[in-house]
């Protein structure tokens, strides 16, 4: 299946020729940029990111395990004041608190690696399209479509001002 | 037919790579490979005097914390002052890069990186204080609940332990926040090295690419973190201050701890924001980046939280009197009168009195002024957890048990340790990490470009 390169300068520009291909049917698209664009995330991918649920899952584990461990430890190795309980819920807050973002936070992490597809190997090995300029001020345009769509593609891009079109793979 | 400029010449010879990099990229990968002398210098004399330090605290381990000043009943000095200190300075980091980020704040984008970085050495400077004011430093690990063959469980109604939680987690949220900002950094720097920088920021960067799945991940990550790092950093100085605020000692048993420390520690890290910054843009002509406007900015958050501090001074001192409690009376009545007198004036001059020079834009933007002002701010904020801590505890409730403390040399060099590996981490960040968020200065650009400078 041939893979078509485009190279922009404008995120608008790249945005606008997302939102086409993807209303003419061509849903294997990536975009390359060097930084994050509303626009761009928009017309690629729209749905909100699965990262969320990592993190509420991470909190609410993190909150659990903090009173967990409080109130277990307290009951295991006692403590005796005066007629009161083992365990005192109020500074527990503080540990349950601690531990809500801890978790929170290294699940989040997880789910960016996850969601992103993280970790890789080094771009040039295993993605023919990267090229360092997409680190730079370039952007890319990736579209992977049927053998005669190719001219149509092609046009489409240089309609939108694409700097270069090239054919990645075959 | 004239012959082509030398410059264009030789950029048509070159089609290799990337002919025209971003501005960007080349003004702040800049500063990881420029070697200067000034740098090397600078990196030998903080190694030195870590190394003074350490040999200190091996020599205290061996004799014991007998060589601190430490009598009767005084036996929280320097060590824990500095762990306070350091521990306030993490706090400009957070507010800087999450709450910034969160109130969409977009001259934070010059300065995040630095503040991150600061933060995390900041508490792994202070953590280093941990076991030094211990004492038994190979017996730290008591602190942590792990399970042992006595069956013993630490005591969470201690607030060192809730202290301990809130530290660890602060390091570690923040180890990882000052990564995942750093990731696309990572990749800019990877595409361009050569040598065994190609292979640290390869492996470093893991693979990115910047593919808008990507980006969404990890701006998502990054809006995450910054929610759960505000509250954080607001409990982690409250946690710090509650380490006084619950015991009884006079001059701690207050409820306005926490937000008074949390505004002292926001303060004193702007400040030292500044004082890190201020050289490194001068050295590394970052002038671009870090403007005045910035320089403006912070100098108005410090006013700010100077302000703070400076009520917090101010209501402490009508909270002893109005409560008519005398040993409470006694003891501010001391702090400002008695044998820690000049503590306590340093800090009130240096907190309060200086940074209202902020009150006029000419002192704002003046490098100079900044400059002096946030240094002497850090020794003011020093000077705050010191007449807080040592004039708290020498002057209890019974007169027969006060005491005098006055710091040891071993201190002092230990004090001067946690500077010099503070500057020496910070030293080797710049050299190892871009200290700009070039993508997100580059997101700024662009869209400026795109738009005509409309942004």
């Amino acid at each position: 299946m041939p893979t078509v390169l485009g190279v922009f300068e404008v995120p608008g520009d790249v945005a606008a020729v997302a939102t086409k291909l993807r209303d003419r049917g061509y849903e294997d698209l990536e975009v390359y940029s060097p930084a994050p664009f509303e626009e761009i995330d928009e017309a690629v991918n729209p749905k909100p990111s699965a990262v969320r649920g990592f993190t509420l899952v991470g909190g609410i584990l993190g909150a659990l395990t903090g009173f967990f461990i409080t109130i277990w430890m307290s009951n295991d190795w006692q403590i005796i004041v005066g007629a009161k309980p083992f365990a005192s819920i109020p500074p527990y807050i503080v540990i349950a608190f601690e531990l809500t973002v801890l978790f929170g936070g290294l699940l989040t992490v997880l789910g960016m690696l996850l969601v992103g597809g993280l970790p890789k190997g080094t771009p040039g090995s295993h993605d023919p399209a990267y090229d360092a300029r997409f680190s730079g001020e370039e952007f890319g345009l990736v579209v992977g479509c049927g053998d005669r769509d190719v001219a149509e593609i092609d046009g489409l891009l240089r309609a939108h001002s694409a700097k270069e079109v090239s054919l990645v793979a075959e | 037919m004239t012959p082509p400029p030398a410059m264009a010449a030789a950029e048509m010879m070159t089609p290799e790579g990337p002919k025209a990099d971003s501005r960007a990229n080349r003004d702040i990968l800049r500063v990881m490979e420029n070697t200067t002398f000034g740098w090397l210098s600078l990196v030998v004399l903080a190694f030195l005097v870590l190394n003074a330090a350490v040999s200190v605290v091996f020599y205290q381990v061996y004799k014991g914390l007998g060589i601190a000043g430490y009598s009767h009943p005084i036996f929280w000095g320097v060590y824990i002052v500095t762990f306070v200190f350091w521990v306030g300075i993490a706090h400009a980091g957070t507010l800087i890069s999450a709450i910034l980020y969160l109130f969409r704040a977009r001259w934070r984008n010059a300065i995040n990186r630095s503040a991150e970085a600061m933060t995390v050495i900041a508490v792994i400077t202070a953590m280093q204080f941990l076991g030094i004011h211990v004492g038994r430093i190979w017996k730290s690990y008591f602190i942590l609940p792990y399970p042992n063959q006595r069956g013993l469980w630490v005591n969470f109604k201690s607030p060192l332990l809730w202290d301990t939680f809130a530290i660890s987690t602060y390091g570690t949220i923040y180890a990882v926040f000052l990564y995942v900002g750093m990731i696309p950094d990572l990749a800019i720097a990877r595409d361009r090295a050569s040598g065994w920088r190609r292979v640290l920021y390869t492996v470093l960067a893991l693979g990115w690419q910047g593919t808008s799945r990507q980006w969404k991940a990890q701006t998502r990550t990054v809006l995450h973190l910054s929610g759960l790092a505000t509250p954080l950093v607001l409990s982690v100085h409250s946690v710090v201050s509650w380490d006084f605020a619950m015991a009884i000692v006079p001059g701690w048993h207050a409820t306005i701890f926490a937000p008074y420390f949390v505004a002292g520690a926001i303060f004193s890290g702007f400040a030292m924001v500044l004082t890190v910054l201020i050289p490194v843009r001068r050295i590394y002509g970052l002038e671009r980046y870090l403007t005045l406007y910035h320089f403006d900015m912070m100098a108005k958050f410090i006013l700010l939280t100077s302000l703070i501090v400076g009520y917090s001074y101010t209501i402490e001192y009508f909270i002893a009197w109005y409560s008519g409690v005398e040993p409470e009376q006694t003891s501010f009545w001391l702090r400002a009168f008695g044998p820690y007198w000049i503590s306590t004036w340093i800090m009130i001059t240096c907190n309060t009195l200086v940074p209202q020079v902020f009150w006029f834009k000419q002192a704002r933007t003046s490098i100079p002024v900044l400059f002096v002002v946030s240094v002497l701010v850090n020794v003011g904020m020093w000077f705050e957890r010191y007449v807080i801590i040592i004039s708290g505890l020498s002057r209890e409730y019974d007169p027969g048990v006060w005491g005098v403390y006055t710091p040891s040399v071993p201190e002092l060099t230990i004090l001067a340790g946690s500077f010099a590996l503070f500057s020496f981490a910070f030293l080797l960040f710049l050299k190892l990490f871009p200290v700009i968020a070039i993508a997100e200065v580059k997101e700024i650009e662009i869209h400026a470009k795109a738009h005509g400078g409309a942004h």
